[in-house]
């Protein structure tokens, strides 16, 4: 029990690098989604293809072996930059495939005629879907998009492999220290259960305050 | 009437796949003429309305509105777009927005007006079709009459030198079809070019300067409504007429 006390600050150190990975990576992840989610219903081939490739590469990939490629593969082309970064963008370009595509299904809900009215009172493609399609597609992809940030947050704890300092990580400190196993991990577990109830509480909350009236 | 032609397809051709939904098209509306679309279903009737402001994309032909060509894609289509209003079968309003921001927002985006002058320009639209007191509302709380209606103004608010119905009334109850009829006849009075595809054969009488009957893709018989009704040139004008006329 009293691991928790004694370590507390390694514990913090951990909680709080969970917490920044999670945040940066979901800013990212959420922005590149979005940004792709476009590409993929844009009239133009070539945005469309790169959309594409974008998801298939990205959520085909091990996000371990996507680790690897960033973080040993982006320093030979001469781009170094600390781990934590790295590590997030890793952790935000691969969720950004699964929320483009959560995003894809919520642009696919809303009705066909409502991008082509936009459209025939002499809106732009952008403006079509800024104004009218997206405003109704976030809606129904507020569930999707809370299950897939709440993935991230639990996924960010391979970054702790690769020497970021993360919640999960603490366990290799405290059990070279002699602290029984099963109650470091119940903290660990207690620590991720804070960040992930605290994305389903805030989902829930913009559910409530914009998701689709029944 | 020969007057200055405002839309003018020449020799138009679409396919869906392997369906050929328009045969050579040739059509020309002048400015303040009203032609009503009429024809069997699968006729593409509807789908020539669409073409005009490009909803569909053509496979062959010119379509021209007022001398310019119809641009591929991009802000000068679009540009031209707003100069034509379109109202839809289903309504289409949007549904995240009252029914003034539905008659606002394009104002605002793509006239570049400000809220308050489009706003003022909405309440004088929704006054005319008679539903400024649903201001607020949002589009599901209207009958589907008055979301057509609103419809209409939102159309209007842009101030289009044409406006195209794609069968306005086909969705409505029947006790809801005259009052958006209304307002498009109160609309042809004014001198508004209008393309309307209906089935609404009063309203082509009433109002038509032209009806235009489509059958497998083309364009089989176009005269003046008089001419049409009581003495249709084409079998499958008869038989069409027939079918519709006796219920």
């Amino acid at each position: 029990m009293n691991v928790l006390t004694d370590n507390f600050s390694a514990y913090g150190a951990g909680f709080l690098g969970t917490l920044e990975l999670t945040v940066y990576a979901s800013l990212l992840a959420l922005a590149l989604g979005f940004l792709m989610a476009s590409f993929r219903v844009a009239p133009v081939g070539s945005l469309r293809i790169f959309g594409t490739a974008w998801v298939t590469v990205l959520r085909n990939t091990p996000l371990t072996l996507l680790f690897f490629a960033v973080l040993l593969g982006l320093p030979r082309f001469g781009l170094v930059l600390p781990f934590k970064v790295f590590a997030v963008l890793a952790l935000g370009c691969y969720t950004s495939a699964f929320i483009c595509e959560a995003l894809r299904s919520g642009i696919n809900t809303v009705p066909r005629g409502q991008g082509e009215a936009a459209r025939s009172l002499g809106m732009t493609f952008g403006q079509a879907l800024s104004l009218v399609v997206l405003p109704q597609a976030f809606r129904s992809v507020i569930p999707p998009v809370g299950s897939t940030l709440i993935a991230l947050a639990k996924n960010s704890a391979i970054a702790g492999a690769f020497s970021v300092t993360e919640l999960l990580g603490t366990y290799k400190t405290l059990n070279e220290l002699g602290y029984n196993i099963v109650w470091t991990f119940v903290w660990i577990a207690v620590g991720y259960l804070i960040i992930t109830l605290a994305i389903s509480a805030l989902f829930h909350a913009l559910e409530r305050r914009w998701g689709v009236a029944r | 009437m020969a007057v200055d032609p405002l839309i003018e397809l020449r020799n138009v051709n679409k396919y869906y796949g392997e369906l050929h939904v328009l045969r050579d098209i040739d059509l020309t509306v002048g400015k303040g003429e009203v032609v009503v679309v009429i024809g069997p279903s699968g006729s593409g009737k509807s789908t020539l309305c669409r073409t005009i402001n490009r909803l569909e994309t053509i496979e062959s032909g010119t379509i021209t509105l007022d001398g310019r060509p119809l641009p591929a894609e991009g802000k000068a289509l679009a540009r031209l777009r707003a100069e034509v209003g379109m109202v839809f079968q289903s309504f289409n309003l949007f549904a995240h927005r009252t029914v003034l921001q539905n008659v606002s927002l394009a104002q605002v985006k793509v006239r570049g007006r400000g809220r308050q002058e489009a706003d003022r320009r909405s309440r004088e639209l929704l006054d005319r079709v008679g539903l400024l007191n649903q201001a607020d509302k949002y589009p599901a709380q209207l009958s589907g009459g008055q979301q057509q209606r609103v419809a209409i103004a939102r159309a209007l608010a842009m101030e289009p030198k044409a406006m195209l119905f794609d069968e306005p009334t086909s969705a409505l109850d029947p006790e809801m079809i005259n009052e958006v009829l209304e307002v498009m006849r109160q609309l042809a009075r004014e001198g508004m070019t209008m393309v309307v595809v209906t089935h609404e054969m009063g309203f082509a009488r009433a109002s038509a300067n032209r009806v235009v009957f489509m059958a497998d893709g083309r364009i089989v018989e176009d005269r003046s409504p008089d001419e049409f009704f009581t003495d249709p040139r084409s079998d499958r004008a008869k038989d069409f007429l027939s079918k519709i006329l006796k219920h």
